[in-house]
């Protein structure tokens, strides 16, 4: 959170998990703080707040980046999309199940920027290799399962039809 | 803090004059700072939204003029840049991981001064030229002028990096990166080479190692030597003591800093003649 004594506002219109809305900004508010406070959409995690983790993964125009990396203002017209947006009966049904059948997920924290960063993937390159996944998910940080698992879930994910 | 998204150049210079402006590009080294405490500036003036600075593009010289918006990840995806310039191409390739290529810039890179910053070398090795607009109108300057230390450049008030300029191509060019791991990773000491070979020696050779001082070094003398005679990749090794000058951090010892970069350049060098004779 960056905190300000006599904040500035701006007015910003954005799409979110399909939804348009208009919100009056403090300008020094982040892109997460907005998902999370005036949105409350609490899937994106705060974990480091310097780029480093990956907790607070979001789709910005279908392109996988760090939401406290971000202020909101800079997102003012664009299109996000968290964990809450995506299809868990649907189009990204695969994702949710192999993580599921992969026991991928342990205390979940960074779960909701892992699948992010699997949507953006999988939206990129429908059956990755190992590699290609480690090399994609090195921005998500895992405390728990040591990555074995989550990397067979996005496999198990990419073979899915 | 006012938000302003000026939509051309001289927009954001004339906004940028008033001392009180700071510039965002992609913001991936500036929110981590606002995070930490220092204060926010009075006017953020963002420039993701001037085109002119987001194309790469052929000069009619033949050069490749990179906007100082470019990301690192439109720098990893550019069928030019990997042909012609396979250093940058590989420096992208190692730069973080790809949340933060989707936002860092390459303008931001070189404004943000870090010694260790991964773009730097490959420009430095390439002997790119920086075209800075201001309210006077451009100037351009080598790489080595803009960046004068750590976090500092020759840019002033009111001048904005426009765009980067690669000279025209011939020979080859490879970056080497040493972190403390694979991804996101601050690099322990990093550099790029720029050759070209003939039979079995360099007939040129340009290197350029970061992390091992305040800016990034051009490793001349032992560059110069080994052009004389392809025995000094090994022999000549301590020649590059003169030009680095690394500090003791929380990732290295200046030694091992120095060691590293020796072994990494004798393995990296003695490879790239090999390859070529095959």
């Amino acid at each position: 959170m960056i905190t300000v004594e006599q904040p500035e506002y701006t007015e910003i219109q954005l799409t979110v998990n399909g939804t348009s809305v208009k919100h009056c900004v403090p300008t020094h508010m982040r892109l997460l703080d907005f998902l999370r406070d005036e949105l409350r959409l609490t899937a994106a995690k705060e974990s480091c707040g310097e780029g480093e983790c990956g907790a607070c993964t979001v789709l910005l125009n279908s392109k996988p980046v760090n939401s406290c990396l971000i202020f909101a203002v800079e997102a003012d017209g664009s299109e996000i999309v968290t964990v809450e947006g995506l299809d868990q009966a649907g189009e990204s049904e695969n994702i949710f199940r192999a993580y599921l059948e992969e026991h991928a997920v342990q205390c979940g924290f960074c779960i909701p920027g892992m699948v992010v960063s699997t949507e953006a993937l999988l939206n990129e390159e429908s059956e990755p290799d190992r590699e290609q996944i480690k090399y994609a998910l090195a921005g998500n940080i895992c405390r728990c399962t040591g990555y074995v698992k989550i990397i067979n879930a996005v496999e198990a994910a990419g073979r899915r039809p | 803090m006012k938000y302003f998204r000026p939509q051309s150049i001289s927009e954001a210079c004339a906004l940028f004059e008033d001392n009180a402006a700071t510039l965002l590009a992609g913001g991936t080294d500036l929110l981590p700072m606002y995070e930490m405490g220092r204060s926010l500036p009075d006017m953020l003036v963002d420039l993701k939204h001037i085109s002119e600075l987001g194309s790469i593009r052929w000069a009619e010289d033949g050069s490749l003029e990179i906007g100082s918006l470019v990301t690192v990840h439109e720098l990893l995806h550019d069928e030019r840049i990997h042909r012609d310039y396979p250093a940058l191409a590989d420096a992208a390739n190692d730069f973080a991981a790809v949340q933060i290529r989707h936002r860092a810039t390459i303008g931001g890179n070189i404004c943000n001064a870090s010694p260790a910053g991964d773009l730097l070398p490959p420009l430095y090795a390439l002997n790119v030229l920086v075209r800075i607009a201001g309210k006077i109108g451009e100037r351009v300057l080598p790489i080595a002028e803009v960046i004068t230390g750590p976090g500092e450049t020759s840019l002033q008030q009111g001048e904005i990096l426009k765009s980067v300029s690669l000279p025209a191509s011939s020979g080859s060019s490879r970056f080497v990166k040493l972190g403390l791991r694979e991804a996101m990773a601050i690099s322990v000491v990093n550099f790029a080479i720029r050759y070209e070979i003939d039979g079995d020696r360099f007939s040129q050779l340009r290197i350029a190692a970061g992390a091992v001082g305040p800016t990034v070094k051009m490793l001349n003398s032992y560059a110069e030597a080994v052009i004389q005679d392809p025995g000094n990749i090994s022999s000549g090794i301590g020649l590059v003591d003169d030009d680095i000058s690394p500090i003791d951090d929380i990732r290295a010892s200046a030694n091992y800093r120095s060691q590293v970069l020796k072994n990494l350049l004798i393995h990296t060098l003695l490879e790239v003649l090999e390859s070529a004779d095959d």
